[in-house]
């Protein structure tokens, strides 16, 4: 969680961030100009529908695309620009991964012991003994059993919550200045997966790191990180605070999303319920808004003009008929009156929605 | 276990019926008795040689039924007694020719085997983290190439170049020579060609092998782990990337053992290198049945032994199946000769 | 990197990730990348140029004595007027042959001069017709067999599988030179020999395939509708065994060609006539390589493209109709 007392050191910045795919099809425009900045010590969560872009904006952070991309806008970590370059030299030091499914995200065929003490041993110049020292100490900490023994074993002899744990030792043995967690939970099941994020954010408010979470699980949104960040298409739609996102949404799409949790006492890691129609074509995507096609209050400037983003007190968003405005209220009224949107997409009016 | 017993046991049973349609087909397509005496088998006129045709017989239990002296031979084997050599002069032991050739035929093949593991590791590793760049493109072809190249072919391309063009590779074998060594004089250097002619064709086997699970397993999300941990290029490579891809690569090392042994005697018989294949070569031309049959049985049992232990052998690389039954290599159509 | 994507996002540069060399290295696929944007299927290029090279060839094979070729067999000695060291006069005197390749012998001669490209399109006739015949033979045999098995299931699937299990445990070289030593050395012998060889892993691929086959809707539906089962064996299954089967013959056909040109240089290749494997074996003494390469290398030559290109359209078929099994061929 943010600190308020200590001045705020900006760790990741991105300005207008893009990564395409070349592909037989044309350039897949996967991240498509997005926009943010991470304060130390604070942690991001990023929610979207599959294929919004979520993992692709992350992996491009951290560089781990490989070389069939094409990069553009800035990135700057710790006030170094990233984009176009190596980031290598953070690896392992500055910067962590944690994967979405602990099975394939470990060696199948390395002891866990050693892919944990791995980074210590190539990066912090420890010696075998100290790092097998180090890792099961860190295997305590993440409440791993029988630490010693486990160090031999192989991820097939660990549960799923075991192996998410070891990749958490992987990441607190690189103490990393950011950690980003890609769907860390979603391969487990509940009671496990509450007890691996409240870890994870016990451990970094202790350790001062940044993190960004990446989640299809707004319960894991909701009072675990400091902002939220909504995805769609590769862009952002939505950017709020946590608290103000949830008490007023502007856009739309987040509207969509989050309509499964229609009340705030609901039991917590509610799915999101799908919304209707497919996600865009990230080739040869809509002209105006990505979200037009699937919208209820798109208007004929949706299919032309990208909404500008408007920041309001922190909460930034982009659409030209955000949710409870009056603009917004009209949009969708006319629509509903005549029954389909600027788009041709059917919708039923309000009274035979129920 | 019970499971690797009963596969002992079929191994058991498929070498008794190879030896029992060899031991046929020797004895239905060829006469064992002119072998043994040569012309004097067909003078049945002469007292003479009709006496040592009767005697021999009895020796030899030609008199007894097929069915009965494919017993007695095999019990024979099975103490170790493989026969006489019948065209040898003053007929020695089949064992002493198999204690003294068999040997340089292992060598060969061991050679041989390290040269094509040693070749095809970098090379695949390479191919692999530059897939479908041009750098394995080219590699790709060289393989296709390369396995397209029979053994025979092999040794004179190798003989030409290094042998007669060059003059710096021996091309000529002396059994009697020291093994280990590192000049002219030693059969190690001595294996060099023919060790490169067996192993350049199964190098590239394995490189064809190997390379395709490598991809693979560079696409798998623990590769992506290693990378973000900060492990070097190299060692993602080698350490990370290269064990959990070994499994069929191993399957096929065992199975080509027994298509190098096809190849060996070729190779034997071009660098002259007195070995069980080229043994097996002259016994076949003189039709002389112990000598065959003894190789045909070492042969086709080291053969089917290494098939039987491909299925354990991956075990030593892939620790989830020495715990639980998971992932089984892939299923490899082996074909040849 | 394409021009038109590159003006599709401003501000963009290809990354240079990691490592140099992926700049210079063209922009094809990266291992690490996910590779279902990989190339389309095609059959490509090399599957064409060797679909040319065994059409040609096998053309020349087939109508050689209708082709203005030399004769293979005739020894062609060149004379030059040369001065008798004796009696002065000027002579003609035989040149020692072998002659290197010019335009009179494009590929040259061998110590008999006799025309090497002669020759190798002679060696054509019969290391291909060795190639067919053993391909011929696995096929009907082994197709039969293993169609048999895994339509009919049960005892006839156990014991042809025991057969093939015992086909396969011998040592492949050892039985062929067993079978060509004790009987003959026809060109009939030494394919069906080979053939035997063929028929293990073609009866197991027809076998595999017959049995998934056999499953499919198309061939229930038959069998509902009361159709003779040979008649589903044939119409039904048959069809679709076959491309699988064809690539593997093809290796098989690579196979024999390879076992015949073995035999050869063990002494026990086909008798009379000149295959590659003997011509081969004709130009790999010593001397005759130091003075004469060409005399082993030209038919080399052509035995190296006819199993490649086989090798190669088996493998791109493969890859084309998808069927996964790997199949590993050595000599
Ligand atoms: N290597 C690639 N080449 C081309 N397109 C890709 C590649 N990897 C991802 N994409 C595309 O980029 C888009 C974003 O994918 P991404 O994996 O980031 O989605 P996500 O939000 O993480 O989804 P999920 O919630 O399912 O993990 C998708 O349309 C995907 O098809
Ligand atoms: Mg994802």
């Amino acid at each position: 969680m943010l600190r308020e007392t200590e001045e705020t050191e900006t760790i990741l910045k991105l300005t207008d961030y893009r990564v395409g795919f070349r592909t037989e099809r044309g350039l897949a425009k996967a991240v498509d100009g997005v926009s943010l900045s991470l304060k130390r010590g604070s942690t991001l969560a990023i929610v979207g529908e599959s294929g919004s872009g979520k993992t692709v904006l992350n992996r491009g952070v951290m560089g781990l695309l490989g070389a069939n991309i094409i990069e553009g806008g800035s990135a700057e970590f710790q006030g170094k620009e990233l984009v176009n370059e190596s980031r290598q030299k953070f690896w392992g030091i500055k910067m962590a991964m944690i994967f979405q499914d602990p099975m394939t995200s470990l060696n199948p065929v390395m002891k866990v012991g050693k892919q944990v003490s791995e980074p210590l041993r190539l990066h912090q110049g420890m010696s075998k003994k100290a790092a097998r020292e180090r890792t099961i100490e860190l295997f305590t900490l993440v409440g791993i059993p029988e630490p010693a023994q486990r160090f031999n074993e192989y991820p097939h002899q660990l549960s799923g919550g075991m192996r998410q744990r070891v990749m958490i030792s992987i990441a607190l043995a690189i103490d990393p200045d950011l950690l980003i967690a890609d769907e860390p939970t979603t391969s487990l099941d509940v009671t496990v997966q509450k007890y691996i994020l409240d870890l994870l954010v016990e451990i970094q408010s202790k350790s001062d790191m940044s993190m960004i979470i990446i989640t299809h699980d707004l319960g894991v949104a909701r009072g675990r990180a400091d902002e939220i960040m909504v995805m769609y298409g590769g862009r952002v739609m939505e950017m709020a605070p946590a608290e103000t996102l949830f008490q007023s949404m502007m856009h739309p799409y987040t509207e969509a999303l989050f309509s499964s949790i229609p009340r705030l006492n609901d039991p917590k890691h509610t799915r999101l319920k799908p919304i209707e129609g497919f996600p865009p074509d990230i080739v040869d995507g809509p002209q105006g808004c990505k979200f037009a096609p699937r919208c209820k209050y798109a208007q004929d400037i949706c299919l032309t003009a990208h909404p500008p983003e408007t920041i309001d007190n922190g909460h930034a968003y982009s659409c030209f008929f955000p949710v409870g405005t009056d603009a917004g209220i009209q949009a969708l009224e006319s629509n509903e009156a005549r029954g389909f949107t600027a788009t041709g997409l059917k919708i039923k009016s309000k009274s035979e929605a129920i | 276990m019970p499971k690797a017993v009963k596969r002992f046991i079929g191994l058991l049973g498929l070498l008794t019926i190879v030896s029992m349609v060899t031991f046929g087909a020797m004895n239905f397509l060829g006469d064992p008795l002119f072998n043994i005496l040569g012309p004097v088998a067909a003078d049945v006129d002469n007292p003479e040689s009709l006496a040592a045709i009767e005697e021999a017989k009895a020796q030899y239990h030609l008199d007894k039924s097929l069915p009965e002296r494919w017993a007695r031979w095999a019990w024979d084997f099975i103490r170790g007694d493989f026969g006489v050599q019948f065209s040898s002069s003053g007929q020695p032991p089949v064992s002493d020719l198999i204690k003294e050739r068999l040997p340089r035929t292992l060598e060969l093949m061991a050679v041989a085997q390290l040269i094509a593991v040693s070749l095809a590791i970098p090379w695949s590793v390479l191919a692999a983290s530059r897939a479908n760049r041009r750098t394995d493109k080219i590699s790709t072809i060289t393989a296709f190439a390369f396995v397209s190249i029979p053994s025979f072919a092999m040794a004179v391309i190798l003989f030409y170049f290094f042998s007669v063009q060059l003059d710096f590779l021996p091309d000529t074998y002396t059994a009697n020579d020291p093994f280990w060594g590192f000049s002219h004089d030693h059969r190690l250097i001595q294996l060099i060609l023919p060790g490169f002619t067996l192993g350049l064709g199964s190098a590239a086997a394995y490189q064809r092998l190997l390379r395709t699970d490598m991809i693979t397993t560079l696409q798998q999300d623990f590769i992506l782990m290693a990378k973000s941990k900060g492990v070097s290029k190299r060692r993602v490579l080698y350490s990370h990337a290269l064990r959990p891809s070994l499994f069929s690569l191993i399957t096929l090392l065992a199975i080509n053992i027994g298509f190098m042994i096809g190849g060996s005697l070729v190779v034997e018989q071009f660098f002259r290198i007195p070995g069980i294949g080229s043994a097996v070569v002259e016994a076949t031309l003189r039709e002389d049945f112990p000598v065959v049959l003894a190789v045909v049985m070492i042969v086709s049992a080291g053969f089917m032994v290494f098939n039987y232990l491909a299925d354990y052998l991956y075990t030593l690389v892939d620790p989830r199946v020495r715990h639980e039954d998971s992932s089984k290599p892939r299923k490899i159509t082996s074909m040849g000769m | 990197m394409n021009d038109e994507q590159a003006t599709d996002m401003d501000n963009i540069n290809t990354i240079d990730s990691e490592t140099a060399e992926v700049q210079e290295e063209t922009n094809d696929s990266n291992p690490l990348e996910v590779s279902e944007f990989a190339d389309k299927k095609t059959l490509g290029f090399g599957f064409w140029l060797a679909a040319f090279w065994l059409v040609l060839i096998s053309f020349l094979a087939v109508f050689s004595p209708m082709l203005p070729f030399k004769d293979s067999e005739k020894n062609y000695i060149a004379f030059e007027q040369k001065e008798n060291p004796i009696t002065g006069k000027m002579q003609e005197r035989p040149i020692q042959p072998p002659y290197a390749p010019s335009s009179e012998h494009w590929l040259g001669t061998d110590q008999d001069a006799r025309d090497i490209l002669s020759r190798s399109i002679e060696g054509a006739r019969i290391s291909l017709a060795v190639g067919a015949l053993t391909a011929l033979f696995g096929m009907v045999v082994g197709g039969t067999l293993g169609m048999i098995a895994g339509y009919f299931k049960g005892v006839l699937d156990k014991v042809v599988g025991a057969i093939f299990l015992v086909v396969l445990s011998f040592p492949g070289l050892i039985l062929a030179i067993l079978i060509v030593a004790l009987l003959d050395r026809s060109l009939l012998t030494i394919s069906v020999t080979l053939g035997i060889l063929g028929v293990a892993p073609i009866g197991r691929l027809a076998r595999a395939q017959t049995l998934s086959f056999s499953e499919r809707e198309f061939v229930m539906a038959a069998e509902t509708l009361g159709s003779k089962k040979s008649r589903i064996l044939i119409k039904e299954l048959l069809p679709n065994v076959l491309i699988p089967m064809s690539t593997l013959a093809m290796l098989v056909i690579a196979v024999a060609i390879v076992g015949e040109g073995t035999l050869a240089f063990l002494g026990l290749s086909v008798q009379g006539s000149a295959t590659w494997g003997k011509l081969i074996l004709t130009g790999s003494g010593l001397n005759t390589l130091e003075s004469s390469p060409w005399v082993a290398f030209v038919p080399m030559g052509f035995l190296f493209l006819t199993v490649a290109s086989f090798n190669y359209l088996s493998d791109r078929i493969r890859d084309y109709f998808d069927v996964r099994d790997i199949f590993v061929t050595r000599d």
